[in-house]
């Protein structure tokens, strides 16, 4: 076994598994888990506020900004972490696998890390277009709670290895470079020098030509290793690094309007869906398609003891304001569109409420996590916040919240409730 | 980066702690978020990520590697560096998009859900890929040819 392992890891050496590129891939991967984490926290909080928090509201596309980075740099990860992974495949045939209390940490901080993150990169990608069938746990809280598992792992596993880090952190002196360790070194494995070899010596291990493995490892034997050790590895962090342009290229677009033209693999496309607006939750899939179409439909609007009900009629006689707000999903996709209807703190002022206060809003959806949502004063007082009867000069469409949705800036899509029924003061 | 061995300690160590706080508040996420129902789920993906990547991705690249330095024995180091990376290329890009063409043929609840094409889009970037790296391919080895005969003692490693 222990030579079945030492021959699985000889014959994985390559000039480009090096400890020198994992660093290098290392530390764009640990950068883009940071964004990513960062970002992720702050669309966390908007959506779960700690009663201490506000938020800013300027620029208004603060979160088409930040989930627009969140899912790109998500994307990013893909390539990064399997270039990575492929650095330091042949040290999972390290033998023997555990030698002590600072190896096991060391191991079972990376079995963590790497299953976290794929995992966290696979769900967030199939989120972007709702295939929550294929996971059988729920995607946000998972999503959230692992981001944790990540960055925990990673700063254990930095700690690990921070001397390698450090000893690779900056390209090594010309000449030098042959010299520098490979991932294997210690084992006696090809390093890149001898790499640079022609072909490698054909029965190098003494069981070669023996059995099953053994023949195995003398066809790999025979196989001539890389010529140029260089063109090896910049050729793989090439590589890397054009797939990950690649992706961004030609995805981003949902997101950053500049690339528009390049989406071909975005789940989302601008200027696709009713009225030219992406749609994410249909009036069907939400169940308000009577509901929101029936004649006595109106919006209570309630601040503590009065109340007061709206017809469309109503809301349509108050002083309509215009304003350009995008619309800026969790999924990564976001539009600028022109939104006109009337400011929640006028409606508040009918009822005799001030403007700075909490306020709720349902939705005529019932039984959803897309039913409700609450807004800080922030955001209540904001001259964009409007009841939005209107989208790009239109009634709003059915799906597009038809007969009024809510629309504030620099918060997510999520919270821009559709088909609404009630306006509440909480406090 | 030339961190005397006791300021090293001390950021190792801060990390180590670091890390099992942030470990910590994942776990307590997980307990507050997650039914304990849905954790063998999680479990099963954990796995099933490590098994997929260590046994199926790796591999599988190993051997294309191995194949290619075998067809590749004499064409030059970066030609074969060339056609190398189009196929990780071709193949990373696939990994992100065929999922997609596959929930496009299933079905979304709204239809600007995926609203492309895939399927089409992914054929043709992965000829465009072909193509580019053929042409790129060609031109370096006829490059590398040329040069060979200028300077037939060239050292090409």
């Amino acid at each position: 076994m222990h030579r079945l392992l030492h021959g699985i890891r000889q014959a994985l050496q390559s000039p480009s598994r090096t400890t020198r590129t994992a660093v290098v891939l290392g530390r764009l991967l640990g950068a883009a888990f940071l964004l990513c984490f960062a970002t992720g926290l702050y669309s966390h909080f908007l959506q779960n506020p700690l009663p201490w928090m506000t938020f800013p509201t300027r620029p208004t596309w603060l979160y088409q900004l930040t989930q627009g980075v969140h899912i790109t740099a998500g994307l990013v990860c893909l390539p990064l972490i399997l270039g990575k992974l492929y650095a330091v495949y042949p040290e999972l045939f390290r033998t023997p696998p555990i030698t002590g209390l600072r190896s096991l940490l060391e191991r079972a901080s990376i079995a963590l890390l790497v299953a976290a993150s794929l995992v966290e990169i696979a769900i967030g990608l199939l989120n972007t277009y709702q295939w929550y069938r294929l996971f059988p746990f729920p995607f946000r809280q998972t999503h959230f709670a692992l981001s944790f598992v990540i960055i925990g792992s990673l700063a254990i596993h930095i700690a690990v290895k921070l001397d390698l880090i450090a000893l690779h952190w900056r390209r090594p002196a010309a000449g030098v470079e042959a010299a520098a360790p490979a991932p294997a070194a210690a084992v006696g494995a090809v390093t890149p020098a001898a790499a640079g070899a022609a072909t490698r010596a054909p029965a190098r291990r003494g069981d070669a030509g023996r059995g099953v493995t053994g023949r195995v490892f003398a066809w790999i034997d025979r196989t001539p290793a890389p010529r140029s050790p260089r063109v090896s590895r910049r050729g793989f962090l090439t590589t890397i690094g054009v797939a990950s342009a690649t992706l961004v290229a030609l995805t981003a677009g949902q997101s950053f309007r500049p690339l528009d033209a390049l989406t071909v693999f975005a789940p989302r496309k601008p200027g696709v869906g009713p009225g030219g607006l992406p749609v994410n939750r249909t009036a069907a899939a939400a169940r308000v398609t009577e509901t929101a179409r029936a004649g006595d439909w109106a919006l209570t609007v309630m601040a503590g003891g009065s109340s007061r009900a709206l017809s469309l009629a109503d809301l349509r006689s108050l002083p309509q304001h215009t304003v350009s707000l995008p619309i800026a999903c969790v999924e990564g996709w976001s539009q600028l569109a022109e939104w006109q209807g009337v400011r929640v703190k006028d409606l508040l002022a009918l009822v005799g409420s001030p403007a700075s206060v909490r306020v709720r809003v349902r939705s005529l959806e019932q039984g959803s996590l897309y039913a409700m949502s609450e807004l800080e004063p922030e955001f209540v007082r904001d001259d964009l916040t409007l009841i939005a009867l209107r989208l790009n000069g239109h009634v709003l469409d059915l799906d597009h919240g038809y007969p009024a949705r809510l629309i504030a800036p620099a918060r997510p899509g999520v919270l821009q409730t559709k088909w609404l029924s009630t306006v509440e003061v909480i406090g | 980066m030339i961190v005397p061995p006791t300021r090293r300690t001390v950021a190792r160590l801060a990390l180590v702690l670091l890390g099992l706080a942030l470990l910590a508040t994942g776990a307590l996420a997980l307990v507050a978020g997650v039914a304990p129902k849905h954790w063998p789920g999680i479990l099963a993906w954990f796995a099933g990520a490590i098994v997929v990547h260590d046994a199926l991705i790796a591999p599988a690249v190993f051997l294309v590697t191995l194949l290619l330095r075998r067809v590749g024995a004499r064409l030059p180091a970066a030609v074969v560096a060339i056609v190398q990376g189009a196929l990780v290329i071709g193949g990373i890009v696939s990994l992100v998009v065929v999922p997609e063409i596959i929930k496009r043929s299933i079905g979304t609840l709204s239809s600007s859900i995926l609203p492309l094409d895939y399927g089409v889009n992914l054929a043709v970037f992965l000829g465009v890929l072909a193509a580019v790296t053929a042409i790129v391919a060609v031109g370096y080895a006829r490059l590398f040819a040329s040069r060979q005969k200028v300077r037939p003692s060239a050292d090409q490693h």
